[in-house]
């Protein structure tokens, strides 16, 4: 990247220089203590360019924040921000017992970590890692409008703004940096709070565990987090986060509700078509184009996930980094196999059970990358191998059911919906004995969720699944058959639902009466 | 919006780029092209009376940014996050635009002259009827300082009712008695440059953290300092100490008091200023005498060797400051613990020199101006009603009859309202102010306003709680709209510059002023040929010459120059404007013989105590994203987002025994009313048997619940303390 303006930034004393990485010391004291007349630093404060090695990083000191957030304030300002979009925010930790309480702040915008998750995720190459600042800098033209990186961010600093169908984020105000003008935050702070400092990143690598890391915020482990946190000397054992309390409820994601179940219901029916025609030697070809049909539906509804669903071919972009894109080129490929081998169906053409097979592999590698892709350090619910399980358990349950029918009830196909069945309800036990006995607060939380104010909904798509499994001996006629696929569908969906909804995300701790930003 | 334009935010092609690009602007540096301005009007902030100096960023006759002033001697380009939105309250929802009168019970819109004619006639009828004092006029502190110039001579002479206060008596009216009572005369002595060189600086029932945030860059700037903080609640600021002191509530007295009997008893005192420059020593030494280390650790819940350490160290320090604010005055004893803080102050020398001085730090941005100028509690120019040489004095200034000077102040805000419920008050104007959300004990003020024959309501919004109860709502400007001067906490007057034309038909309070002036017949007589603010700013230069708030010196130009100066700044200052002043610094005070008083004072515990109906106390005050009682900070979203509404704080053992949650809806109920499902807070900030309560917010309104128990002196209302109890409310999750 080009930083034309960057040689503007003089280099004489007045600046902050570096001895190691996580001491600061002022050159000039005169320039930093500022006249006494007002308290405050003057106009330029910013450091050199960075050299080679080296980056730029926040710096912000907890002792001295008084939670008055003018950061905030300023941010959005600066940013021509909604008030529901907050770039940067300040949460509340607190511990101790009156009178020795302590609560302190944080104030966060992004931690221009080492190694974003929020870059490593994006399908369409809208972050960069700035070569000369280290700033991660997100691309609004470049940007689908996805969310994924909103989900691999452990800090949830990338936010949608639905007005432009776009994220956003922190950008350290390079606009302003390359300037010499302070960034928005820390030329507002009253106390002084947050500084821009230069990191030398071999030795942050090293040593970053202990000044990236705050009680309050995530571990700095997922990105290794640039941002230095001074904390106060004494901190009370129990300071926690203020909002343990507050779990609401994550977007559902709708579209992606109905994705995720209709490829895994396709993929589940290719293959069961697939095995019929191999095994049985049957050539179900109006199931065959109805499972396309749910394919594309499920292709269609995935862009509607999208702030702008136009640009959706851009995601196939960084197939070599984004498991997004992975999805979408595998379930691209899935495709164009599922319609191939659909057609060679309905026109009767033979010796084409290797296209049936290449949609199955194609369609299961989609089910795996798709369900690898909800691993995420921002969402720990999901970062778990019962992901997987449970996208392959409603691939197994609902591509039995279609052979249930295709079959008319043959007894292979049945005991293939009763295992799938047991698969399922395994998977809902695991994962909340995972979560109910988890002391992490984001895994415990979405227990809390699941059998708090979502109990209705799983008890629903328990007996949902139970009753059609119980109706599995009776299925002497089609209805009963696609009843119980309907049953066993429906379940599926609320259990896509339950998994949007319940989890909790990792984030900085916010404040007590936070409101959900919309 | 066209098909094809909403087809393109669907699918995407139109991420509204421009709206959401930025450019480099000369003043702000690069930032979003939208908050660029054409023209930049300095101004200062119309919020606290820190009296931080800014910019206000004006666009196509919108006002569409602000920043700090860097040249300011007060903030040096920081603000806190209401003033970095307070361009916001201008375009604000709910601003009031029309005059509307009450027909039929219904509000109507009417022109200006039927509006202000009404007015008058309605006043004037009942004057005729129940005398010219059945007239009372309720002020604010955020109207400019030639407004409340023209509005007291307009009220007192035009209206010829002495019925008038501001609703300043709700908030400094006890620092302003303290002051009176000990120096002689209103006045915080210091300045904030203070305490940045203050060795010890104490703060008393002050939580600048929250309430002043632009003042604590003071405090970090003093690195050697030692911060003591007294609150019964762990504030920002108390979090912020070196020695936090978590004293009883309302036990500050106890505990000044103590602090004095040590300083006495251990001949830490100073001396020589105490018999130079003091009268009383050897009545207080005699008062002190209960004050024992073991009773005033009793009284405050305090460890004895803690107090003994903070008395050692504030009378041993080089120059020790006192700040406080609402927790010493909103409290029946309000006065006396001023005066008790005056004591410790005198006693040690601490007062006139640098870093050293008791010091009330002010609430409303020009409260200053209207105890200066106001013509409520004192005739303008801190003279006394009382004194026959000052009434002879203003009155020649004013070329009058010194016979039409009261000699005596009328009813305080509290016996206005009384006046009402009593049936002697008959109408009301109320300007600037929402006394239906700031008032305490709130039934008390509906009764009363329900007795008036005609009520009006001049206010920048409409509708507010009690603009809807109006017989006549006066629309108008406010801060951005208007030129004028606010007088801050340190005495620094600071000019305030109209950016934008007032909404609609608003108009100044000032040309309302002389409106309604002109209706009655006085205008020429009060205001001879003004015409703009700076005439009533040069009347005013005159009148203060000489006294102790001598503005002589200063004029518009040079406050545009200067961007603040403190009074005293009497013609021919030789000091550069913007330096620091302070008062009293030659030993002489305003008293007859030039000598402070050290007055007696006597703890005792506040009104309603806890019992086992109400067995909690409870404990009133702000947050930082609020401002009073959220007329423009509830209108503004970024605000709102960070602080969207009421909480109360409870201790974990209380809430444990009650039974609650985080979380949970309570119900807070006092012997006189309740707030209503508001979210519980469970926090060690508040001590076993205390809960907490933000006032800003009028759907809980914390005046629900509070009392009507005055200080006798002030007459400053005792919000802080009183007895309630919580239960869950009904409809909560279990």
């Amino acid at each position: 990247m080009e930083l034309p303006l960057l040689t503007q930034i003089y280099e004489d004393g007045n600046f902050l220089r570096l001895t190691n990485a996580s001491s600061l010391v002022p050159t000039d004291q005169a320039e930093i203590s500022a006249p006494s007349s007002c308290g405050v630093g003057a106009e330029n404060r910013m450091p050199r360019t960075p050299g080679h090695g080296e980056q730029y990083r926040f710096h912000f000191d907890m002792t001295k924040c008084i939670g008055c957030k003018c950061c905030v304030v300023a941010c959005n300002e600066q940013n021509g921000n909604p008030a529901d979009i907050l770039w940067r925010r300040v949460g509340e930790i607190e511990g101790g017992v009156y009178p020795q309480t302590r609560r302190h702040y944080l104030s966060m915008g992004c931690n221009h970590c080492l190694e974003p998750t929020c870059m490593t995720g994006c399908p369409v190459e809208a972050y960069t890692k700035d070569g000369l600042t280290g700033i991660v800098r997100h691309s609004a033209d470049a940007c689908i409008g996805c969310q994924y990186c909103t989900w691999n961010c452990s800090y949830g600093v990338p936010q949608y703004n639905a007005e432009r169908g776009v994220v956003g984020k922190c950008d350290m105000c390079y606009g302003r940096l390359t300037r010499g003008q302070e960034p928005a935050c820390a030329a507002a702070c009253p106390e002084d709070a947050i500084r821009i400092e230069i990191v030398k990143v071999a030795e942050w690598r090293e040593h970053y565990r202990g000044p990236a890391n705050s009680p309050g915020m995530p571990s700095a482990d997922d990105s290794i987090s640039t941002t230095r946190i001074t904390l106060p000397a004494k901190l009370p054992a129990d300071v926690s986060k203020v909002d343990l309390n507050q779990l609401h409820p994550e977007h559902a994601h709708w579209p992606l509700i109905v994705m995720t179940v209709l490829t895994q219901l396709s993929v589940g029916a290719f293959t069961a078509i697939c095995c019929l025609q191999v095994f049985a030697a049957q050539s179900h070809r109006t199931a065959a184009l109805v499972a396309l049909l749910m394919a594309m539906l499920a292709l269609t509804a995935s862009t509607l996930h999208l702030g702008r669903p136009i640009h959706a071919m851009r995601a196939l972009k960084m197939w070599r980094r984004s498991w997004l894109s992975r999805e979408v080129l595998l379930f691209t490929l899935f495709a164009l196999a599922a319609t191939a081998y659909s057609a060679t169906l309905w026109f009767g053409v033979r010796g084409t059970s290797w296209l049936g097979a290449l949609t199955a592999v194609l369609g299961m590698c989609g089910v795996a990358v798709s369900a690898r892709l909800y691993l995420v350090p921002g969402r720990p619910a999901w970062k778990s191998p019962l992901t997987v399980a449970e996208f392959g358990s409603t691939t197994v349950l609902l591509g039995a059911c279609g052979a249930d029918i295709l079959t008319r009830g043959a007894e292979d196909a049945r005991y293939a919906v009763f295992w799938g069945f047991i698969l399922a309800l395994m998977t809902i036990g695991l994962k909340l004995a995972r979560l109910g006995r988890s002391k992490v607060h984001e895994l415990h939380g979405s227990w809390q969720l699941l059998t708090g104010v979502f109990s209705n909904h799983l008890l629903i798509r328990i007996a949902l699944a139970c009753t059609g499994t119980a109706l599995l001996p009776l299925a002497a006629t089609t209805w009963i058959r696609i009843t119980i696929a309907l049953l066993m569908v429906s379940s599926e969906f609320i259990g896509r639902y339950l998994f949007f909804v319940t989890v909790v995300p990792t984030n900085m701790a916010s404040e007590y009466l936070a409101q959900e930003a919309a | 919006m066209s098909l094809m334009r909403w087809f393109a935010r669907k699918a995407g092609l139109d991420i509204r780029s421009s709206k959401y690009s930025y450019s480099e602007d000369p003043v702000l540096g690069f930032t979003s092209s939208r908050k660029q301005a054409d023209r930049w009007v300095n101004s200062t902030c119309g919020y606290c009376s820190v009296g931080c100096g800014m910019q206000l960023g004006v666009k196509d006759g919108h006002v569409v940014s602000v920043r700090g002033n860097r040249a300011h001697p007060v903030n040096a380009g920081k603000l806190c996050p209401k003033g970095l939105a307070e361009h916001y309250t201008i375009e604000a929802e709910g601003r009031a635009r029309f005059p509307l009168l009450r027909k039929n019970g219904q509000l109507e819109r009417v022109n200006w002259d039927d509006a202000i004619g009404t007015m008058v006639e309605q006043f004037r009828a009942v004057q005729c009827k129940y005398g010219p004092e059945s007239l009372g006029i309720i002020s604010t502190g955020q109207l400019v300082t030639e407004e409340f110039y023209a509005l007291g001579k307009l009220v007192q002479l035009g209206f010829g009712t002495r019925n008038y206060d501001g609703n300043t008596t709700l908030c400094m009216s006890t620092a302003v008695a303290g002051y009176k009572r000990s120096f002689g005369s209103d006045g915080p002595p210091g300045a904030y440059e203070d305490l940045e060189h203050a060795d010890v600086i104490l703060l008393i029932g002050a939580n600048v953290a929250e309430n002043h945030p632009i003042l604590c860059t003071r405090l970090e700037a003093n690195q050697s300092k030692t911060l003591i903080v007294v609150d019964p609640r762990v504030t920002k600021t108390a979090m912020m100490a070196d020695i936090y002191l978590p004293v009883k509530p309302r036990s500050d007295l106890a505990l000044i008091n103590g602090l004095l009997r040590i300083v006495i008893d251990e001949d830490l005192y100073d001396k020589s200023f105490v018999a130079s420059h003091t009268s009383g020593l050897e009545d207080l030494r005699e008062s002190l005498t209960p004050y024992t280390l073991d009773y005033a650790a009793q009284i405050t819940g305090l460890e004895p060797e803690l107090i003994r350490k903070t008395a050692l160290l504030y009378a041993n320090a080089k120059a020790a400051f006192i700040g406080w604010t609402m927790g010493v005055n909103h409290s029946t004893k309000g006065t006396e613990t001023v005066n008790a803080i005056n004591n410790l102050a005198l006693i040690t020398g601490n007062i006139g020199r640098k870093g050293a001085s008791p010091f009330s730090i002010t609430g409303q941005c020009n409260a200053m101006g209207t105890r200066e100028t106001g013509f409520t509690s004192g005739i303008p120019g801190y003279r006394k009603f009382e004194s026959e040489m000052d009434r002879r004095e203003i009155a020649r200034l004013w070329n009058i009859s010194a016979e039409r000077i009261p000699t005596q102040r009328g009813l305080a805000y509290p016996d206005i309202i009384e006046g009402a419920v009593a049936g002697k008050i008959r109408a009301l104007w109320i300007l600037g102010t929402n006394p239906l959300v700031s008032f305490p004990n709130i039934d008390v003020l509906k009764h009363a306003l329900g007795n008036l024959d005609f009520l009006v309501v001049q206010d920048g919004f409409h509708p507010t709680p009690t603009t809807e109860l109006a017989d006549l709502v006066l629309p108008a400007a406010i801060w951005g709209e208007k030129e004028g001067t606010y007088t801050n906490s340190e005495r620094r007057v600071s000019k305030v510059n109209a950016a934008v034309a007032p909404p609609a038909e608003a108009r100044s309070d000032f040309d309302i002023f002389l409106a309604v002036a002109e209706h009655l017949g006085c205008r020429e007589e009060l205001f001879p040929d003004w015409r703009e603010p700076r005439d009533a700013f040069d009347e005013w230069r005159r009148v203060s010459a000489g006294r102790l708030c001598d503005y002589s010196g200063m004029t518009y130009e040079l406050l545009d120059q200067s961007c603040g100066v403190q009074w005293p700044y009497p013609i021919g200052e030789k000091s550069r404007a913007t330096a620091s002043r302070r008062l009293y610094s030659n030993g002489q005070f305003e008293t007859d013989d030039g000598r402070a008083r050290l007055l007696s004072t006597r703890w005792e515990p506040f009104p309603e105590q806890p019992n086992s109906e109400f067995p909690l106390i409870l404990n009133t005050g702000r947050t930082v994203e609020h401002w009073h009682t959220r007329t423009k900070t509830g209108a503004i979203s970024i605000l709102q987002r960070m602080s969207p509404r009421a909480w109360l704080e409870m201790n974990p053992k209380d809430a444990q025994q009650l039974n609650l949650q985080a979380h949970d809806r309570v119900e807070v109920i006092s012997a006189r009313g309740r707030v209503s499902k508001i979210e519980l807070r469970i926090t060690e900030i508040v001590a076993p048997g205390q809960v907490f309560l933000p006032f800003h917010f009028a759907e809980t309104n914390a005046n629900q619940i509070t009392q009507s128990a005055f200080d006798p002196i002030s007459r400053e209302p005792n919000y802080k303390q009183c007895a309630v109890r919580v239960e869950r409310s009904s409809g909560n999750p279990a």
